[in-house]
């Protein structure tokens, strides 16, 4: 231990983890929905069985996953102060909890309390978090591309939240609204403007961090955040203009080229890392950029070739990459480096002696987090040949909730280690913090 | 007298637990020094609590070279 060492007030561990660990579970749902509903629907993204689909991802499981992520990342990384986070947990997380499966149930159910419910749910969490947030990165000292791209990224989640309540509202009442305009506007702001953002700019840190990569070139991180969030701007402006279409697609390609950017960016620093170790983040986090180069590939190829575009299948299969392929490859494989580093950091808070201390590879197994990374590898391959193999639903639907169970446990044992640890150093009669 | 951790090829949280060895042993005028490719902000805030000093500077390759000391009395 270090006798002469105290150590600073940071949230404590269950603040993220309560977040961390219902993540996975909006995606056990979301595959054996999947399974149950099968192939057939997902060619269209308007059926209430897509859009529950969608929701069950994007406003559970990665929303989860990235309030949780920010939560910790924003103290510790970034040295700002959370105002009351226990409480602030406390309250948000159930609220996007109870939103998102409300809204999963008021689409696939189409019953309008459910979504007029879920709208309110979803918005006052978000808005609550952003707040707490907004107050903790721009008090902040802390300067740098991360910390804008971080401040962006709350931004994005705003508008995000403020359009999706919009429109979930719209149907519910039967509000006159430029619907399909807006959803667009609404689904760019959350993977652009929102995931794609807050992804960038915690890899600036973490990728260095923790896969012992050179840093990202200075430029690129100067000119990602900035450039994307005047693109998502730029798209939400020209998609509300009527007969804008060349400058839609124009703005679409810059878009795409730019998260090509990233991911080439991500690959080559992983490529020129300084100890070759190949393990489960590593190896989620080349999945990821690999599914945002084929979204890019995909994409451009949908503006430029229209028999492309037209094809639902194209616009599921692009979905199904940037759901599962991009955002949930990449933060499963952080959420493997995170969650033991700070169940190690809040063990060491404690004052622990080092011989209770545990070593952070044991927190998750390396066996356990190699067979979920395969499986999740697997759920995701199938899913991206669903469009096209309706057949394969049932099979990549319980593939991809199978993984997400093993991801879900995992994380739970990582809280019984941190828990055991923990319980330990308190019997040494070290302990320092409630 | 001056110590040298460098931290660019280790994974968290070697470097941290390395330096809060070090800095049990830390004498009067004796300077850490500390090499990483990212800002350790947790800690900053041990340092910050503890009496410690330290300057910071970026190297060109990336690298953050933070330079600890204990603070003089006064």
């Amino acid at each position: 231990m270090h006798p002469n060492l105290s150590f600073e007030q940071a949230p404590p561990f269950s603040v993220p983890m309560r977040f961390f660990v219902a993540a996975p579970w909006f995606g056990v749902v979301a595959g054996l929905l999947l399974a149950y509903i099968g192939g057939e629907v997902v060619s269209s993204r308007w059926t209430g069985e897509v859009l529950a689909l969608t929701h069950l991802l994007g406003a559970g499981f990665l929303l989860h996953a990235m309030c949780g992520a920010l939560l910790q990342f924003v103290p510790v990384a970034a040295g700002g102060n959370v105002w009351r986070p226990r409480m602030v947990a406390g309250v948000v997380q159930p609220l996007l909890g109870f939103g998102a499966l409300m809204l999963a149930g008021g689409f696939f159910l189409a019953k309008p309390a459910l979504l007029a419910g879920a709208a309110t749910a979803l918005l006052l969490g978000i808005v609550g978090f952003s707040a707490v947030m907004a107050l903790a990165l721009w008090r902040t000292p802390a300067t740098g591309s991360t910390m804008l791209a971080l401040r962006l990224a709350v931004i994005g989640l705003l508008v995000t939240g403020g359009l999706g309540a919009t429109l979930a509202e719209g149907i519910a009442r039967g509000w006159s609204l430029p619907f399909p305009a807006l959803t667009d506007v609404h689904l760019v702001w959350a993977l652009g403007g929102w995931a794609l953002m807050l992804l960038a700019g915690v890899s600036y840190y973490v990728v260095p961090m923790f896969q012992l990569t050179p840093p990202y070139p200075a430029w690129a991180m100067r000119l990602f955040g900035p450039a994307l969030f005047v693109l998502v701007l730029a798209w939400s402006g020209v998609q509300l203009i009527a007969g804008a279409e060349f400058l839609r697609r124009g703005v679409g390609v810059a878009g795409l080229l730019l998260a090509a950017l990233f991911a080439l960016l991500t690959l080559s620093v992983q490529a020129r890392r300084r100890r070759r170790l190949i393990d489960a983040t590593f190896l989620l986090f080349r999945l990821a950029m690999a599914s945002l180069l084929c979204v890019a590939g995909l994409g451009l190829l949908m503006i430029l070739v229209p028999v492309v575009g037209e094809d639902g299948r194209s616009g599921a299969t692009l979905g199904i990459l940037i759901f599962v392929g991009v955002f949930a490859s990449a933060i499963n494989g952080m959420l493997y480096k995170i969650v033991p580093f700070i169940a190690w950091l809040h063990l060491q808070r404690l004052g622990a002696p080092l011989t209770a201390m545990p070593n952070m590879k044991n927190i998750i197994p390396a066996t356990a987090m190699t067979g979920q990374m395969r499986l999740h590898t697997l759920a995701t391959g199938l899913l991206v040949l669903l469009p096209w193999l309706p057949a394969l639903a049932v099979i990549a639907g319980l593939a991809f909730a199978a993984s997400s169970a093993w991801l879900g446990g995992n994380l739970i044992g990582a809280v019984r280690r941190y828990a055991m640890f923990r319980d330990r150093i308190r019997a040494a009669g070290a302990y320092r913090e409630s | 007298m001056s110590r040298l951790i460098d931290g660019r090829e280790l994974q968290p949280p070697e470097p941290l637990e390395l330096t809060l060895n070090a800095l049990d042993t830390l004498a009067e005028g004796e300077e850490l020094t500390l090499l990483l490719y990212c800002q350790p902000h947790p800690l900053f805030s041990v340092l910050r609590q503890n009496g410690y000093v330290w300057t910071e500077a970026l190297q060109a390759d990336g690298t953050h070279e933070i330079r600890i000391r204990k603070t003089p009395p006064v």
